[in-house]
Parts: C-alpha cells; structure tokens; sequence
C-alpha cells in the first residue's frame, strides 16, 4: 500500500462520532481497506475551564458536553462529587435520578432507531419512532420544563420533585411506548429489507472487541457481557431487577436487538421506580461556596452509548484541581476501524452509524482508489444513494 | 467480587513488585482501588495485571500536573472492578512507555495525553496530534498549570480579547 | 414582487452544520422535520450538499479547527444565501465563554442574518426563525 495520502476536504459532519469527524479511506475497487480517523472538531477545552469554576458552575457545563446523553454526564460528575467529598444523599433522590436515567435511555435509543432507519433508506420507519419519540419527550417537558438539558441532579441530591397524583398517566406513557417498542422489535427481527441491510455487515467477533477495548451495545452486540449497571451497581442497581441484554450476532443486527431490548428493560425499570419510590427530601444543603475535603474520586456510569467515567482531584477549596471525562464514543473508535475493513463502500454509513454517535448528518470523505489511481470526493447524501441503489442489483 | 478479593487482588501486585515499585495503596469502597506505580515497572505491571488476574480492559488515561511532578493515572477494570494505578513522571524528563502492544485500546488515549500535557509515549506506533488545531504552536501544551486562557489567545492570536479585557 | 422571489422564498432548501456543537441544537433541528413540526409546510427540504442549498443553519461555539471548514461551505453556497444561526452558543459562545480553544459565535466567521436564541430553542422556535427571515426577505 503506498503511502500518498491526500487532504480530505472536510465538509459538513459525517455519519459517524458525536464530534464532526473525517476520515481517511483507502480502497480497492468496491472494498475497503484502510481507515484512518480524524478527530478533535468539537474540542473545546471543557476540562481546563472546569478548573477555574465552582462546583455548582460546573454543572452547567457538564450538561453541554453532550446534548444527547446530557443526564449521564450530571449523573456521574454528582457521582463524582459526592464520592470525593463524602456527601450522602437522601433515598428519594437515588430514585428520582435512576428514573430520569432511564427515561434518557429510551429516548436516546429510539432516536438511533430512526436515524438507523434512515441510513438504510428506510424513511417510513424513521418517521413512525420519531412520532412515538415525541411521547417521552412531552412526558420529561411536564417534569423538568425542557424537552434538552433537564438539570435534574445537583451536588446533593436532585432539583425538582416528582407529584403523585401524576403517576397513574405516567404509567399510561409508559405503556403506550412498551407497546410501539414491541412492534418495532418485531419489524427489526422479520422485515426483509432490513434483514438484508444488517445480516452479517460489519462483524466483529468477541476476541477482538474485548482486544480493542469497546463498550456499551456495540460491545454487547458481539457478545461481550459489559453492562456497568450489572457488573458494578451504583445507585440503586444492585435492588432492581431487570436482565442484562447481550446477544451473539456482532452485526448489525446485534445493534439493532441489543437497544431495542434495552429500551424495553427501561421501560419496566421506569414503571418499578414509580411504584416504590419512598417519601422525603430530596436535597441536601450545598451552594456555591461549600469547599470538598481533600481527595479523588472514580465514577463510572452506563450512558447509553456506553460506560463513562468521571474522575476528580480535589485540593480542599470549591474549584476542582483537575477533572477528567472520557466519554463512550472515544473509546469505540479503535472497533469501528476494524468494523469497516474488508467490507464494501455501501456499507460505510450504516456500519458507522451503527455505533451510535452522537448525530449523524452529511460529510465529505475523499476516496483513493488504488488499482485505478484516481480519487474522488463525495458527501454522506451521495453515499447513501450509492448505498441504496448497489443493494437495489 | 468481594472486598477481600479485591485487597488480595492489591496485594498480590504489591507482593510481586516489591514495596517499593508499588506503594500508597488505597481500598475506599468495594469495587474500587488505587496504587502508585514506578515508571520503570509499569509495562511489567500492567503485564502481570492482565495475566494473572484478567485486567484486559483499559478504560482511560488521565494526565494531571501535581505542582513537582505530572502524574499519569491509568484506570484498568476487570469485570467490575476498577483499579487506578498511578505513575508519577518527572518535569525535566516528560516521557513514559507505551503500552499499546500490551492493550490496544490504548492507542488514542496516550496520544491525547501527548497533545494536550506533553507527555511523550515511547514505542508508541502513531504519535500524532490527537484533538488540537494542525497549526497550533508546538510548546503550549493546555492542561499544564502556567498557560491560562488569556496567555494561549494571546500567543495564538496575537492578542487578548474577551469578555475581561478592555 | 418578481416571480423569483416568490419562488425562492416559498421554497427554501436548508442546509445544516454543525460547527462543534454539543447535538442539542442539532437534534431539534432533525425534530423539526418529523411529522408533528414539518417544516416542509413552508416548502423547506434538508439537503446533504451546499451547492443546492439556500439557508444554511448553523449551530455550535466554533472551535479553531473547523473555523476554514465553515468559511468554505459558506462559500460553496450560490447567491442568494441566508445563514441562521440556532442556539446560544452560535450566538455569543454559550456556556463557553472564556474557553481556550472557542471563537464565540458564528458571526466572528461569516455573516448571519438572523438569530434563534435557547439551549437549546424548541423545534418551534427554529421554525419562526426560518420563517421570519424568509418574510423579511419579500414572502
């Protein structure tokens, strides 16, 4: 393989990470062979201004970290927080924080379901689970008051309360979205024209997955039993039963499984938290200048895109000395490299999508064709059409 | 796992390296410890850890600047549990070996604690700029302690500018 | 009015970019397609390349490295162009004021014509926004 690689002209974002990407392809024909990822569009120096803003500040930035998985990242950096400062918090709050969690999950699930849906060609359904998103989404505008960037945790507890004379059409939300969640596993697992998208595209087999170090359901969809929630509870895991989604297919259609049983686990978590949750307070006393002991602290949540940690370090005053994310997608990138090679350019926006990044919209990527010498650019619309009409043959 | 499986885990890596290659050992709560490792006797531990007892997942590298010294926190996990070893690197002789042939899940975290502390990983097969610009300036590294915000815009822009300055 | 502002303006083609932001403006954007906000009542359509595209709306604090990869897709847009900008980091930077590595706003790199503030704006929002500029411009 020579190696004149040349500059990609980077367009709008790609089908791939949470960060508008770029990646460099080498191909042979229809198949590829080699990839090389470029990140770093969307760095901008979150964990250096962590450093000169009080805790309570801090949480404001932590939410925008990303919009998708925004409660994940609350969740841990309080997590954090607590753990480093031996701050303990009441009951109430532990059920009210898994119950946003979850209901985070299903909408973050279903918005991959659609965008999934629309990267194969699949129109239709993408409009279906987007209308059927719009029911979780009206559910956490009632609670919290926005349908993005809820702000549920603080440091100490939660912000706002749940009312109990709102539960039973809660429990009625929630049956409705179990129901459309089952006839969307239904579609997946028997429709032809996805079947013929996802079988056997992009496979990964356990060895290596374990070898490059996945997580979350691209890892679950090889095999590998990862869940956070299982193998190291925090909060109130250890106490609520649901199963632990794994199945053997490492394909796509692994993926595919994988979210949407996760989806129904979460609806069942949701509807366990609103029978039992206790009374009481939901807060202790924190403000912008209480101080946190010396010391660190570790905490590792699953968001839906896969296990995140939070470590901090403080030094005694109300600014942390050094906080550090890493967030689930980064650490998927070293599979989905692996996941491309050997397979067909058509196959490139699902594969990629099927990782679940953060969005997926248009990009440009510059192809070289060895054998013929020549290269050429296009965009993520021309690569989907591409995609649609090599599969039509 | 259970608490004491956890310390005998901790302990046996001590009892292998000696006490003075790992020291400072710490148990704060089930399913999570840390110990502070020599950078001379990390790719062995590291080694050891996955052979022995099934370290075989790398969940982050974290690079921090202590005032005397930078310190390099890797954080491996075996099933659920998490252990957090420490390697302290001296200011006048940044550097550290690379442990991607032992992990491979590696390769992108060095290379980010290379761009944005300065931290070189030795043996490292692609150490390229990870995150910061492509004509950003070699000697500004961001997360260490004497570059503050209105100093980088200053060397990158030529000038301050913000909300604070006038 | 001529006929071709009254075609251009009952057929707006969008085009959507995100300059390193955090997805919550993003994903409203695409929400603004789905059935329940439709933005194709106004004759809009997302489109994947911005040689087709009459409005381009932006989102995102803009970080050094994509500042030139905006600036190009600007140009690559045929006159007459509009460019929205969504959220209030494309506005001012957000949140991300006084973060080394942000140009706070759009505005900094090209000229916007008008501004959604919210973090993120409600599908409707975005929608007003698109419309009042299109009214401003001879619907």
């Amino acid at each position: 393989m020579s190696d004149r690689q040349f500059v990609i002209p980077i367009g709008p974002q790609h089908p791939a990470l949470k960060e508008p990407t770029s990646f460099y392809f080498t191909v042979d024909g229809e198949t590829v062979v080699d990839v090389e990822p470029r990140i770093g569009y969307n760095h901008r120096g979150i964990e250096k201004a962590m450093e000169s803003r009080n805790y309570i500040q801090n949480l404001y930035i932590t939410e925008r970290v990303c919009g998708i998985c925004s409660n994940a990242h609350q969740t841990a950096y309080t997590g954090a927080v607590e753990e480093a400062g031996g701050i303990q918090i009441p009951e109430r709050a532990k059920y009210i924080r898994v119950f946003f969690h979850e209901l985070e999950r299903i909408h973050s699930h279903l918005l991959w379901l659609g965008v999934a849906a629309h990267e194969i060609g699949f129109d239709t359904m993408f409009y279906y689970v987007w209308r059927d998103r719009e029911l979780v989404m009206d559910l956490l505008e009632e609670i919290s008051g926005n349908r993005v960037n809820y702000a549920i945790p603080t440091v100490g507890g939660v912000r706002r309360d749940l009312q109990k004379d709102k539960f039973p059409k809660w429990h009625k939300i929630l049956d409705a979205l179990a129901e459309r969640t089952n006839y969307y596993i239904k579609v997946a697992s028997t429709e032809q024209t996805i079947l013929d998208r996802a079988i056997g595209v992009g496979y990964l087999s356990k060895e290596d997955m374990i070898r490059l170090s996945g997580v979350g359901p691209n890892a679950r969809s090889s095999g590998v039993p990862c869940d956070t929630r299982k193998t190291a509870p925090y909060l109130l895991y250890d106490e609520i039963p649901f199963e632990h989604i794994h199945v053997d297919n490492g394909d796509v259609l692994g993926q595919v499984l994988v979210r949407v049983l996760e989806t129904l686990e979460s609806v069942k978590i949701c509807k366990w938290v609103l029978d039992h949750i206790p009374d009481g307070e939901i807060t202790t006393k924190f403000n912008p200048l209480s101080k946190i002991q010396e010391g660190e602290a570790a905490y590792i949540v699953e968001a839906q895109r896969g296990e995140l940690i939070h470590y901090t370090i403080s030094d005694g005053r109300n600014m942390p000395y050094r906080h550090k994310i890493r967030a689930p997608t980064l650490a998927n990138i070293p599979s989905v490299v692996e996941r491309l090679k050997g397979g067909y350019i058509a196959d490139i926006p699902i594969v990629l999508a099927g990782i679940d990044p953060c969005f997926s919209c248009t990009d440009r990527m510059a192809f070289y064709d060895e054998g013929k010498d020549k290269s050429w650019a296009w965009d993520g619309e021309q690569l989907r059409r591409h995609g649609l009409e090599w599969y039509k043959k | 796992m259970s608490i004491e499986e956890q310390i005998n885990v901790v302990k046996d890596l001590v009892n292998e390296f000696g006490e003075d290659s790992v020291y400072d050992t710490k148990n704060p709560r089930l399913y999570k410890a840390f110990a502070t490792v020599k950078r001379e006797k990390l790719r062995d531990a590291v080694k050891y850890l996955k052979e022995s007892h099934g370290f075989v997942h790398i969940i982050t590298i974290t690079g921090v600047d202590m005032k005397d010294r930078y310190e390099l926190v890797y954080h491996l996990r075996s099933g659920g549990f998490n252990l957090n070893l420490k390697v302290p690197v001296p200011k006048d002789d940044p550097k550290v070996p690379s442990i991607t042939d032992i992990l491979n899940g590696a390769i992108l975290y060095e290379r980010e604690v290379n761009d944005l502390l300065g931290v070189f990983p030795e043996g490292h097969p692609d150490p390229k700029r990870l995150v910061l610009d492509y004509d950003w300036p070699e000697e500004i590294h961001p997360l260490r302690k004497e570059w503050d915000v209105q100093t980088i815009r200053e060397k990158v822009d030529g000038k301050k500018w913000g909300k604070d300055v006038e | 009015m001529s006929i071709l502002t009254w075609a251009r303006t009952r057929s707006p083609w969008l085009i959507h970019f995100n300059a390193g932001a955090c997805n919550a403006c993003d994903i409203e954007v695409v929400a603004a397609l789905t059935p329940r906000f439709d933005v194709e009542r106004f004759g809009g359509l997302i489109k994947g390349t911005p040689r087709h595209a009459d409005v381009m709306v932006v989102s995102g604090s803009v970080p050094r490295k994509i500042k030139d990869r905006l600036k190009r897709i600007y140009d690559q847009m045929p006159e007459p162009k509009f460019v929205v900008a969504v959220g209030n980091c494309a506005i001012s930077g957000g949140v991300f004021q006084d973060c080394y590595n942000v140009m706070e706003g759009v505005d900094k790199v090209i000229p916007v014509n008008a501004f959604v503030p919210g973090c993120p704006p409600k599908p409707e929002a975005i929608l007003d926004g698109v419309v009042k500029l299109l009214v401003s411009a001879g619907y």
